[in-house]
């Protein structure tokens, strides 16, 4: 083996040097040139792309790529040119066709130009970053044909000439639109924006301008509103059919701008038609297309919802302090009832339960609610009235919707603990009265109350519940022991024992029963007290009622239902025909208001008068003489006489109630002082003040005033004191 | 009401040095001029509410409070002293409480007399809040009376 060089073998492909000489790249050229006339003379077919091809490819691989690329240019420029001229010169209408069908034949050439020219597109024009070919085509028509001077302007006229005529009802080549537009998407984003797009939205513009200036002028809101609706459908349309998709928001904003957005004032104030009438007739159809074209400009909807607070707040000012109304307090009730349903009824079928306008709604109502302080009274009333007979027969899902119907007007209310005051009254009428339609609808209600305040809203009136519970079964235990025991004549009584710190306060009210009744009760008296030792019962003879059997003149027998302040009186007639005032007074030791109160309903009462008064006044006077009235006679045998039902207080009954509500809340106010300060210790006087009316708000709201005086008598009573140098803050004493 | 102890009264002229009439009268003029020191004053005054109330009592008397009023006001002169009495008397009528007699003294310190910075969110005891609802009432009507 000889040591022999490793020489490396070499491979070499066989050069085979094809010189082009510059008359045969000439001549190549020549040939592709024809070519390219051809092609855009339609004479295509009778080309051979392998020749073709071939040949652009020897004059790319032998160095002539920029001559070639160059005469392209050229080439294409010149044919532009002449199609331009073709272009400018057709007629009126025919000018779109015209470049439309040129667009479409220019692609067709253009695809074949540059399948021929592919080699060169691939390595020349990527090594020399070149335009390629099939943008080059574009841009060659762009800077040519579309933006040339004599075609330019003459193109965009007539596009929004067309677009115009649309607009105004007449039909258009919808196809040839979409042809043309779709050619200035191709050529470029810009081209399309700067070229048509813009003026074509500042067209837009001035059009939807004038057009709801005059609208405005002439249609009333609702048909507005359909108007703008069409359009902006139409638009939306138009889109569709011929326009690039992301012009769409852009136009859509336009009308919303011109046809809604500078007009919505105007609009939602219109007299008879805006919408405040929409309102008031209910035009639900109406309110949800305004409320759905508002709702794409800003501050639409704002517009709508301030208009709908202020006009809430208005009428609810005017329904709360009318007159007329305040007469009747549960039909009061009831119209704020139907105002809050209506409006409900709006916001979920026109304004699709939009919450914003919910709370515009709830902020209103509880406005104007607080605007009459007697609303927490005639709520309560409303409820009594709704316990006592409304709620009759009623199936139990609406009685409970009923309920949350008031615990909603509950919820509005800011003086909540005058409520509580009110409810308890009339809750024990009802209570005592016996007269409560369901058992279950009054706990369903304490229940709700409690969940919204807490226990200690509830807690007493819980406990009147169980009184009477308790109270049955005490009776039961009396019953037995009475039918035990001897004679069973004499009345038969039915008593209620009420926990004095439960039950509403009554100022004291005083009579003389009469032996029959007295022995009586001495004896339930002495049950109660033989098992409750160290309690003391004291009779409330201002809130019971009575049944007496009376016989009048022709046999006439009557079973009559009565307070026991008349019972009282009633029975002096037993031994007596004929008493004065002051007999009767002196007998039954009742108070004077409390008397004339009584004798009135026995006296002066059509239809109810079981006793005669001389003279036939309507009032009681210290000198009237009152008769037995054997000629009363009534259609039914059971006569109701007595007055112990629920009703709208008189001025000075309300200004007690005030006054006790006033006395309630100064331990209230001096526990949340006194809670705040101990946990804070040193405060200032206006953080004092918004904390208590922080603490206190789901109750009342505190007057400052009040809260200064209780914080000085926490000073005196030494609980609180004055910092030395600043005058200002307070202090916690332990 | 009104009450030196004996021990109170020995220990305190012990304190100031007298022990004769005559030393007492030479020293007035300078006790006198001490009270025009604001701070001292405000101690006396503040001292001069539990000695002039009744023993036992927390608040007090409106008769003795205007009395004392008077009295130290005449001192360290108030414009509205007099006001202040007549308002207690017609609409007041009460005992007066320790906050209100001490907060009144810095009343008179930092508010001027025409009430023009008076501020209603000042933490002032709500006497002395209609004392200025008073004044601004009769100013008013002053006004009106001498403007027509």
């Amino acid at each position: 083996m000889s040591q022999a060089k490793k020489k490396n073998f070499k491979i070499e492909p066989f050069k085979h040097k094809v010189e082009m000489d510059p008359k045969y790249a000439e001549k190549t050229w020549k040939i592709l040139e024809d070519a390219i006339h051809e092609i855009y003379n339609h004479n295509a077919s009778g080309l051979s792309f392998e020749e073709l091809y071939r040949n652009a490819y020897n004059m790319v691989l032998h160095k002539y790529g920029e001559k070639l690329y160059s005469e392209l240019v050229n080439t294409m420029t010149q044919h532009m040119r002449e199609i331009a001229m073709i272009v400018e010169a057709s007629q009126g209408d025919l000018f779109l066709e015209e470049l439309d069908s040129k667009w479409r034949e220019h692609n067709k050439s253009l695809q074949m130009i540059r399948d021929i020219l592919m080699y060169m597109d691939r390595t020349y024009v990527n090594n020399f970053n070149k335009t390629p070919v099939h943008e080059l085509g574009l841009n060659l028509w762009r800077d040519n044909i579309v933006r040339s001077p004599k075609i330019k302007d003459r193109l965009l006229d007539m596009l929004l000439d067309l677009v115009h005529r649309e607009r105004t009802g007449e039909v258009i080549n919808r196809g040839l639109m979409w042809n043309i537009t779709k050619m200035l998407v191709d050529l470029g984003p810009s081209v399309y924006q700067d070229d048509f797009e813009r003026p074509f939205l500042d067209a837009a513009s001035d059009f939807y301008r004038l057009e709801s200036q005059q609208f405005i002028e002439t249609s009333d809101c609702a048909d507005y509103l359909r108007k703008a609706e069409k359009r902006l459908n139409e638009e939306i349309d138009r889109i569709t059919h011929y326009l690039d998709p992301k012009s769409e928001p852009k136009i859509t904003s336009v009308v919303e701008r011109e046809v809604i957005g500078n007009r919505m004032k105007l609009l939602v104030e219109m007299d008879n038609s805006g919408l405040v009438s929409m309102l008031i007739d209910d035009k639900y159809e109406d309110l949800g297309r305004m409320y759905n074209l508002f709702r794409r400009v800003p501050t639409g909807l704002q517009t709508i919802r301030d208009l709908m607070t202020s006009h809430l707040r208005d009428t609810g000012r005017q329904l709360v302090l009318d007159p007329e109304r305040l007469k009747d307090p549960v039909e009061f009730v009831q119209r704020l009832l139907d105002e809050k349903d209506k409006y409900d009824k709006v916001i979920q079928l026109s304004f699709n339960n939009d919450k914003t306008f919910q709370n515009a709604l709830n902020s209103s109502f509880e406005f104007f609610i607080n605007l009459n302080v007697r609303s927490p009274e005639f709520i309560s009333l409303f409820v009594d009235d709704k316990l006592r007979k409304g709620l009759k027969g009623v199936s139990e899902e609406d009685v409970e919707s009923v309920l949350d119907k008031v615990m909603m007007l509950f919820r509005y209310l800011q003086e909540k603990d005058v409520f509580e005051k009110y409810y308890k009254q009339h809750l024990a009428k009802r209570l005592l009265s016996g007269r409560t339609v369901s058992d279950d609808a009054e706990r369903s209600l304490i229940v709700k109350l409690k969940t919204e305040c807490g226990y200690q809203f509830t807690s007493k009136l819980e406990g009147m519940f169980t009184d009477m519970k308790t109270s049955r079964d005490t009776m039961q235990g009396f019953n037995a022991t009475l039918a035990g025991s001897e004679s069973n004549e004499g009345p038969t009584l039915a008593v209620q024992v009420l926990t004095t710190g439960s039950w509403p306060t009554q100022s004291g009210a005083r009579c003389n029963m009469p032996t029959e009744i007295l022995s009586m009760c001495d004896k339930f008296k002495q049950y109660y007290l033989s098992t409750h030792t160290g309690r003391r019962l004291t009779w409330q003879t201002n809130m019971g009622t009575a049944d007496l059997k009376a016989t009048f003149g022709n046999g006439n027998k009557h079973e009559l239902n009565v307070s026991t302040y008349q019972m009282f009186i009633l029975c002096l007639f037993n031994t007596a025909d004929r008493l004065t005032y002051r007999e009767i007074e002196q007998a039954t030791d009742m108070l004077a208001p409390d008397l004339k109160r009584s004798l009135q309903s026995l006296a002066c009462v059509k239809g109810k008068n079981v006793l005669r008064k001389d003279p036939m006044s309507k009032d009681i006077s210290e000198g009237d003489i009152f008769l037995f009235n054997d000629k009363f006679s009534s259609k039914f045998y059971k006569v109701k006489i007595s007055t112990v039902v629920a009703q709208k207080e008189s001025e000075p009954e309300k200004q007690e109630t005030r006054q006790k509500v006033e006395e309630d809340r100064k331990p209230q106010i001096e526990a949340a002082i006194v809670r705040i300060m101990k946990a804070r210790r040193l405060l200032d006087h206006n953080n004092i003040i918004s904390e208590v009316t922080k603490q206190l708000q789901a109750r009342f709201l505190p007057n400052p005033a009040v809260i200064k005086k209780r914080i000085e008598s926490l000073i005196e009573r030494e609980f609180l004191e004055r910092d030395r140098v600043d005058r200002k803050l307070y202090r916690y004493l332990a | 009401m009104c009450e030196f102890s004996r021990q109170e009264f020995i220990e305190g002229l012990q304190m100031l040095g007298v022990d004769s009439i005559d030393k007492l009268k030479y020293l007035l003029p300078s006790l006198r001029a001490e009270l025009k020191d604001e701070h001292k004053f405000r101690d006396i005054y503040n001292f001069a509410f539990g000695w002039a109330k009744e023993k036992g009592q927390k608040s007090l008397a409106l008769d003795t409070a205007l009395g004392m009023w008077r009295l130290l006001f005449k001192e360290r002169p108030w414009p509205l002293v007099e006001l202040w009495c007549q308002f207690l008397q017609a609409k007041h009528n009460k005992a007066i409480s320790k906050d209100t007699w001490s907060q009144l003294f810095e009343f008179s310190r930092i508010i001027d007399p025409s009430v023009s910075n008076y501020d209603s969110e000042g933490a002032w005891p709500y006497l002395i809040d209609e004392f200025v609802e008073y004044l601004r009432e009769n100013q008013s009507l002053e006004a009106c009376t001498s403007g027509a």
